[in-house]
């Protein structure tokens, strides 16, 4: 995942970060500041509902656990207000559980927590070159979805339905740990497109509510966090 | 009688009394039972009208003549050359009527030759039932028109009596043969066509017992009554020839054999209905026996004293004993069979004391003979109860069987939750070890780095030794949180995994990593568990963490393919990188931490199933993971 296309300068990207804990708050702000970019930071769900109206940044960078709400409901606001704004997830380490709830209602990214500050900086702007990222468990928590089980696994609810059986194939060569080239060159396809494909799987894993229960489906597969 | 019947009755209890009143009970019936057939027994049979009787004869017998009104009585003879003749006449005019006429005899001792104007019309020594004596054959003659004189008739009837019966003749009839025909029709219903049904009914009950008791050998009871049936049937269907007999003592033996039958029907009933042997009972069969064996081996004439002065009073014994017996057994288990069964023997010692007092004069003699009928009804109640039991033990199985069915539902259940409780005992053990394991996992990698951690800072370390030992925590953290996860057996799940880690942990190092996968990567291990692959993956990245630290390196190369021998394909990892390499042997410090290292992955290997070979040099260091073809089931591979 190296940094291909690259037309936007870095400080004209704005981004919303939304982080409780101060110190990984800090470190995720001199991250992507030292990277060039246009950071606002926010402790909580209202002052990041307030600088999300305010600035309509480009990114938005968000914790899920909040103390006065969810990431997700900001997410979801952020979906349906903000179409063009690229949403990330912070993440920590093995909550596939919480990225896929995010990619649910809209998420095209995430970052690691504990990623190292160079990390960080490639992969919001790979998201916005429209590259999302994607890790091979992740890949492989969608494939796990796909194949019909009797029993459904753990862990939020996931629509694969849409997916092409040429997406899941480029999902298992990912669970798997085939890099892009691999992949590209096994199905028959061109390299540069594969990261455009993991934007489109997460756009079709995206789930529209048109109705409360789905959401409380989702909050239910939330509350399990 | 049954009447005889006496409980052997202990207190005085209602349960004494109880059995008292069933014992009224069941004599009061037996009681009506016997006066109803003695009222049947005394009604007259029909006879044709009185005007075609002949009473009035002249009879010469042994020399003597005398004149006699029938019925009459002539003493038994050892001959057959000496008949007593009646001679009588009687008037036929031709213009009455022309229809034929006939000489009917309703009943007559033993064998008789019907003469008319000289002239034999019939010898009922040719007809084999007539020659028996306990049979009540009638016999009718038609007299041919050619013989018949206009006016008086002679009419001559020579009576053959054989010893030790003596010669019987009842009232004879001659007349039209249309007046006479129904009355002997009726006759021989009764006594010839009626006990000839009920033999072959005896026949088929031998064949069915005979058959009952090859089966089930231990059922004793069933074999006697077949012998009881077979003989019975034997001797009703056997040829009674009084001229030419074939096999004269055979056929005498089989027409003596009523008391050895009457033995065994008493010795069915004891076993059947006592279910034990009494030692004297066997006792039984000695009448019949002696009458068997003097059949075979005597004189016809010893044979027939024999029957009649052991074998007759042998017979009646034995009804006796059977009432006591089949009533005792009603009064004990009033059930059908019992009661069947003792109502027919009622029946039939009420027949036999008549024809034995009719034998011995008490009553009026008129030669007809019940015993044999009221035999019949034996054995339509040994053949009623015999059905009704097997009925009855059908129903017993069915019970048993539903019996069955619900202790094998109740058995199944029993098995079925000591089954889940064994399962839960399993997938709570398996629970256990999954989380001992997980606990050493986590004190073991992390727990150890958190102590380092401290120890550094402590020690006012530098952040960034810090930082580096908080990251090894992290990566053991989310190695341990990794192989939770289900793979399915496709370890190539988990070096995807892993493949993103070393990629974040060689990125700030700026070393490359050449990751190249021979499709289709590695085998599938069904066998594979969480405790196999966090030693595969500890073992790579130390690996890793050996060319990060000591090598100096610019590239790290992973290779996984499938290699194949005889034994199937296995997967070979290779972790390679371009560094300085290190000498195993040397005393440098990095040498001797890489040995270290090496050790630990030559262990971590071995509790897998895997080999480890490490080959360094100055052109670098080559990690090559050699994948067992099956993974150790045993839990030894954790730690």
């Amino acid at each position: 995942m190296t940094s291909s296309a690259e037309d936007i300068p870095a400080h004209d990207i704005s981004i919303l970060l939304v982080e409780d804990d101060p110190p990984t708050n800090w470190r995720l702000k001199d991250a992507l500041e030292q990277a060039g970019f246009d950071v606002a930071a926010a402790m909580t769900l209202a002052e990041a509902r307030a600088s999300l109206d305010r600035r309509k940044p480009r990114v938005l960078l968000t914790d899920l656990q909040l103390p006065d709400g969810h990431g997700i409901e900001l997410i979801r606001e952020s979906r349906a207000r903000l179409p063009d704004t690229e949403i990330m997830v912070i993440s920590i380490l093995g909550d596939e559980e919480s990225v896929i709830s995010a990619i649910t209602v809209g998420a095209t990214g995430y970052i690691l927590k504990d990623a190292f500050p160079t990390d960080i900086a490639a992969t919001v702007r790979e998201l916005v070159a429209g590259h999302s990222p994607i890790s091979a468990s992740i890949a492989r928590f969608i494939v796990r979805r796909t194949q019909s089980a009797a029993e459904p696994p753990p862990g939020p609810p996931l629509n694969t339905t849409k997916l092409t059986p040429r997406e899941i194939d480029i999902l298992w060569g990912i669970a798997k740990g085939f890099s892009y080239a691999e992949i590209a060159s096994h199905l028959g396809m061109s390299k540069q497109t594969v990261p455009g494909h993991i934007k489109s799987i997460y756009r079709k894993l995206e789930v529209h509510t048109r109705g409360e229960a789905v959401f409380e489906a989702v909050q239910q597969g939330l509350i399990k966090l | 009688m049954t009447e005889k019947a006496k409980p052997a009755s202990g207190g005085q209890g209602p349960r004494s009394r109880k059995f008292a009143s069933r014992l009224v009970q069941y004599v009061l019936l037996q009681a009506v039972i016997a006066a109803l057939v003695i009222l049947a027994l005394r009604h007259p049979l029909p006879e044709p009208p009185a005007r075609y009787l002949v009473a009035t004869f002249a009879l010469s017998d042994r020399g003597a003549a005398r004149e006699v009104t029938l019925p009459a009585f002539v003493p038994s003879r050892s001959g057959m050359n000496d008949p007593a003749v009646f001679t009588a006449n009687f008037t036929w005019t031709r213009g009455e009527t022309e229809q034929a006429w006939s000489v009917y005899l309703p009943r007559f001792t033993n064998g008789v030759e019907v003469i008319v104007n000289s002239t034999v019309i019939m010898d009922s020594r040719r007809d084999p039932s007539a020659n028996r004596p306990d049979r009540d054959t009638p016999e009718i003659a038609v007299i041919p028109a050619s013989l018949l004189r206009e006016g008086t008739n002679e009419l001559v009837v020579r009576l053959y009596a054989w010893e030790p019966i003596s010669g019987f003749l009842d009232r004879l009839f001659v007349g039209p043969d249309d007046v006479l025909r129904p009355y002997f029709e009726q006759r021989t219903l009764w006594f010839v066509t009626l006990p000839t049904v009920f033999s072959a009914w005896q026949g088929i009950l031998a064949l069915i017992l005979i058959v009952l008791w090859a089966v089930r050998r231990h059922e004793v009871a069933y074999g006697m009554l077949a012998g009881a049936m077979a003989l019975g049937a034997a001797q009703t269907f056997l040829v009674t020839v009084v001229d030419q007999p074939r096999h004269p003592e055979l056929n005498a033996t089989l027409i003596a054999s009523a008391p050895l039958e009457s033995g065994f029907i008493l010795g069915f009933a004891i076993l059947f209905f006592a279910r034990r042997w009494p030692r004297y009972a066997t006792l039984i069969f000695v009448p019949g026996v002696l009458v068997v064996l003097v059949g075979l081996f005597g004189t016809p004439l010893a044979l027939r004293t024999t029957f009649m002065l052991l074998g007759i009073p042998a017979i009646g014994v034995n009804l006796l004993l059977l009432a006591l017996v089949v009533g005792w057994s009603e009064l004990r288990r009033q059930d059908v069979p019992s009661l069947m069964l003792g109502c027919a023997v009622t029946i039939l010692i009420i027949c036999l004391a008549h024809d034995l007092l009719m034998v011995a004069q008490i009553l009026p003699d008129r030669r007809i003979f019940f015993s044999r009928l009221s035999y019949s009804v034996l054995l339509v109640a040994i053949g009623a109860g015999l059905t009704w039991r097997f009925a009855n033990a059908l129903n017993r199985v069915d019970g048993f069987a539903a019996h069955l069915v619900i202790q094998l539902r109740e058995a199944e259940e029993k098995l079925r939750a000591s089954f889940a409780r064994e399962q839960e005992q399993a997938r709570a053990m398996a629970l256990a070890r999954e989380r001992t394991r997980l606990m050493r996992d986590l004190h073991d990698g992390l727990g150890g780095q958190l102590v380092s951690i401290v120890a550094l800072s402590e020690r006012g370390e530098s952040a960034s030794g810090i930082g580096d030992a908080a990251r090894a925590a992290l990566k053991d953290l989310r190695l341990v949180i990794d192989s939770m996860d289900d793979i399915g057996g496709d370890l190539m799940l988990a070096l995807g995994t892993w493949r993103d880690r070393v990629a974040a942990q060689l990125r700030p190092h700026q070393i490359a990593l050449d990751w190249q996968i021979a499709p289709p990567g590695l085998p599938v291990h069904p066998e594979l568990r969480p405790s196999h692959v966090i030693q595969i993956v500890r073992l790579l990245d130390e690996a890793v963490t050996n060319a990060v630290k000591h090598a100096g390196a610019k590239t790290v190369t992973v290779h996984i393919a499938t290699l194949r021998d005889a034994s199937g394909p296995y997967g070979c990892i290779t972790v390679e990188d371009d560094g300085q390499g290190f000498a195993t042997a040397s005393d440098g410090g990095s040498g001797r931490t890489a040995g270290r290292g090496l050790r630990n992955m030559q262990t971590r290997a071995a509790r897998c199933g895997a080999t480890c070979e490490v080959v360094s040099g100055g052109a670098g260091t080559r990690v090559r993971l050699t994948l067992p073809h099956r993974f150790p089931e045993s839990d030894a591979a954790s730690g």
